[in-house]
């Protein structure tokens, strides 16, 4: 009795073990033939959540015409610099351009260029949701929690016709590292002096005392949500998905914006420099959103590294020349805003400096 | 009896009492939470769950359907994989501490892997990055299947050692005195009477890692695409769960809570079988 139990074991065991290497025969023949037996038209990336949705998209579209499969996995921005600096991605993204720091640990040489736009908007929870009109003052007494009522004299005084509660205003942020608070504390820090000086920019900050925190922008959005009287920022396309009522915010320009896929696209059509590396919230373009950022992709500058074949880096130039061209039409119907045509041209020039041996992979 | 008998009866029933319709109802509120967490998952998921959540990969947004068709191989894979590599050094650990009971270096090894027990998944993950996914400049569904295996390892070789103490030692010095050697002894008397204790054992490790993710994050990594090589990426059910969860797509959540209707249904199908291994198998001394 006892041996013939450890009979079917060994059996089963074994069965398994020849189940799972008939399987790994199988299977290559089975998934797309163009695409699992080379690894050479299999690209790797990682890093920002943020853009997630859209590059999934273009990633899946554009293999089905290029026969490339790129596995893009959403680990965060943090973790997509620290992958390509281990080079253990082919490609890193991220909602914050590299710091001169970030610059400086990396093994080699890289380039980053910007893929599309995103923006915060500060979406609130009051009585019959009104549309309300916040300007730079404003927004920032408000997360600095010196205004905490919402019928403050200031609020109301930008708001004629609107009827305020006599109600506390409760903050929502995140808690997670996010790109999403790097965007707003960004701006915030240009906007105010008390605020640079208090708190800062960056992916997580110390938020004034008295404020909720959710992680994520589900997180923000479900505490808005449920609690009237509440204010948060979150993501342009989390707040269109889920119908979330939105403020218009005075730009630089002096004038109030509406929060859409248009005027955040706008706020990007200064000038870029040749590195992309710029901030582009408060904008002073006439008609642009201010709270919006480039998300960008970091490769090496020279891909002749860890034995990558030449047709391997090539795949890979063309995919992202793909992204910012092409692949642009992907943006809109999921919510991002499309890259500007100067955008376009800079990240045109960072792919065409990509070289395999010394010799650029574009010609 | 005396009045003050009387008196301290009373209170005893009392609390006794008391103290009955309070483990009966931490009893209930216990089990309540299980059930209206089942309910909760089952209700949200059932629906989701359609032929296409087997047999399709995931779709981007905006396209109908998709399924998770490659995180529930990869899951198959790396836990496999990973019960294969922990299973044989679990329970060899568990026979050298069973047999060696108070040696220095059974009382090491036994802190060793209480230790072991004790280390946030998310750390094991951390350091699998860093000695193999590091160096090789590779995520590969193998590191994920080395970083569960050295989860597993604690529940293994505890059942392991517990059960083989239990078996009689006149057993084992029978066998001895028939003339078996010692390794016969340990293979043919010792194993198969702890088999149904080892058994679940290997199955409540399995059970830990099933659900686990934060290992996977940086060692199996993630993989949209069907993909049966060990040296590749792959997807896995908790994975796309986490990530889908936190998506703001309607039909995203939809998928993840249908992945959670398989995970959790895996689950209990693992706990039913440990009961049933441990009645059937079990010898009564």
């Amino acid at each position: 009795m006892k041996t013939s139990i450890f009979k079917t074991l060994a059996f089963a065991g074994t069965a398994l073990v020849i189940g799972l290497s008939s399987c790994g025969n199988g299977g290559d023949k089975t998934t797309d033939a163009n695409a699992a037996n080379d690894a050479d038209k299999q690209i790797l990336g990682a890093g920002a959540t943020f853009p997630y949705p859209l590059y999934s998209k273009m990633f899946s579209e554009y293999g089905k015409t290029s026969g490339i499969q790129t596995n893009y996995q959403s680990i965060g921005s943090g973790g997509g610099v620290k992958q390509i600096m281990n080079k253990t991605v082919d490609f890193g993204a991220s909602d914050a351009f590299l710091s001169d720091a970030d610059i400086a640990a990396m093994p080699a040489p890289v380039v980053e260029f910007p893929t599309c736009l995103g923006a915060d908007v500060i979406s609130y929870n009051l009585p019959g949701n009104p549309e309300l009109k916040l300007t730079p003052e404003i927004i920032a007494g408000i997360f600095l929690r010196n205004i905490t009522k919402w019928n403050d004299k200031k609020i109301a005084a930008e708001n004629p016709g609107v009827s305020l509660p006599d109600m506390d205003i409760s903050v929502a942020h995140r808690t997670d590292g996010s790109g999403t608070t790097f965007i707003f504390t960004d701006y915030l820090s240009k906007i105010s002096d008390d605020w640079k000086t208090k708190i800062g920019a960056g992916k997580s900050v110390n938020w004034p005392e008295g404020e909720l925190g959710g992680k994520g922008n589900e997180g923000v959005a479900g505490m808005i949500k449920q609690t009237p009287g509440t204010i948060g920022y979150i993501e342009l396309a989390y707040a269109i998905q889920n119908n979330m009522s939105y403020a218009q915010v005075k730009n630089a320009a002096g004038n109030y914006i509406k929060p859409t896929i248009q005027s955040t696209s706008l706020c990007a059509n200064g000038d870029i420099p040749a590195d992309t590396r710029i901030s582009i919230t408060n904008s002073n373009v006439d008609q642009a959103y201010p709270i919006s950022s480039f998300t960008w992709i970091i490769l090496y500058k020279e891909q002749n590294y860890n034995n990558r074949s030449k047709d391997k880096a090539t795949n890979l130039v063309k995919e992202l020349w793909w992204m910012i061209h092409e692949g642009q039409a992907q943006t809109a119907p999921l919510n991002y805003a499309p890259l500007p045509p100067k955008a376009v041209t800079a990240a045109e020039a960072v792919l065409k400096s990509i070289t395999f041996g010394g010799q650029p992979i574009l010609q | 009896m005396t009045p003050y008998d009387i008196q301290g009866l009373q209170g005893r029933r009392v609390k006794d009492r008391i103290f009955t319709s309070l483990v009966w109802g931490l009893t209930f509120s216990c089990l309540a939470v299980v059930f209206i967490i089942l309910f909760y998952i089952f209700e949200k998921g059932i629906g989701s769950l359609n032929w296409a959540i087997f047999s399709q990969n995931p779709k981007p947004v905006g396209e109908n359907g998709g399924g998770m068709l490659n995180a529930i191989v990869g899951s198959l894979m790396v836990v496999s994989i990973a019960a294969i590599l922990a299973i044989p050094v679990g329970v060899s650990v568990g026979i050298y501490l069973a047999e060696n009971r108070g040696r220095k270096l059974s009382d090491r090894i036994a802190l060793a892997v209480d230790v072991l027990q004790g280390i946030p998944s998310i750390v094991i993950g951390i350091v699998i990055y860093v000695w193999i996914v590091k160096p090789t400049g590779k995520f590969s569904s193998y590191s994920g299947s080395i970083a569960l295996a050295i989860m597993m390892l604690p529940p293994i070789i505890k059942n392991t050692e517990e059960t083989l103490i239990l078996i009689p030692t006149t057993l084992k010095e029978a066998s001895l005195a028939l003339g078996a050697s010692y390794f016969r002894t340990t293979m043919k008397v010792m194993l198969p009477a702890g088999i149904g204790g080892i058994f679940s054992g290997c199955i409540i490790g399995i059970a830990r890692i099933a659900g686990e993710v934060a290992p996977l994050l940086f060692t199996a990594f993630g993989n949209p695409a069907l993909n049966f090589n060990i040296l590749k990426p792959v997807d896995t059910i908790p994975k796309v769960i986490f990530t889908y969860a936190s998506s703001p797509y309607d039909d995203w959540h939809r998928i993840a809570w249908g992945g959670s209707v398989i995970l959790v249904s895996f689950i209990i199908l693992l706990n039913t079988i440990i009961k049933i291994f441990e009645s059937r198998w079990k010898v009564q001394f």
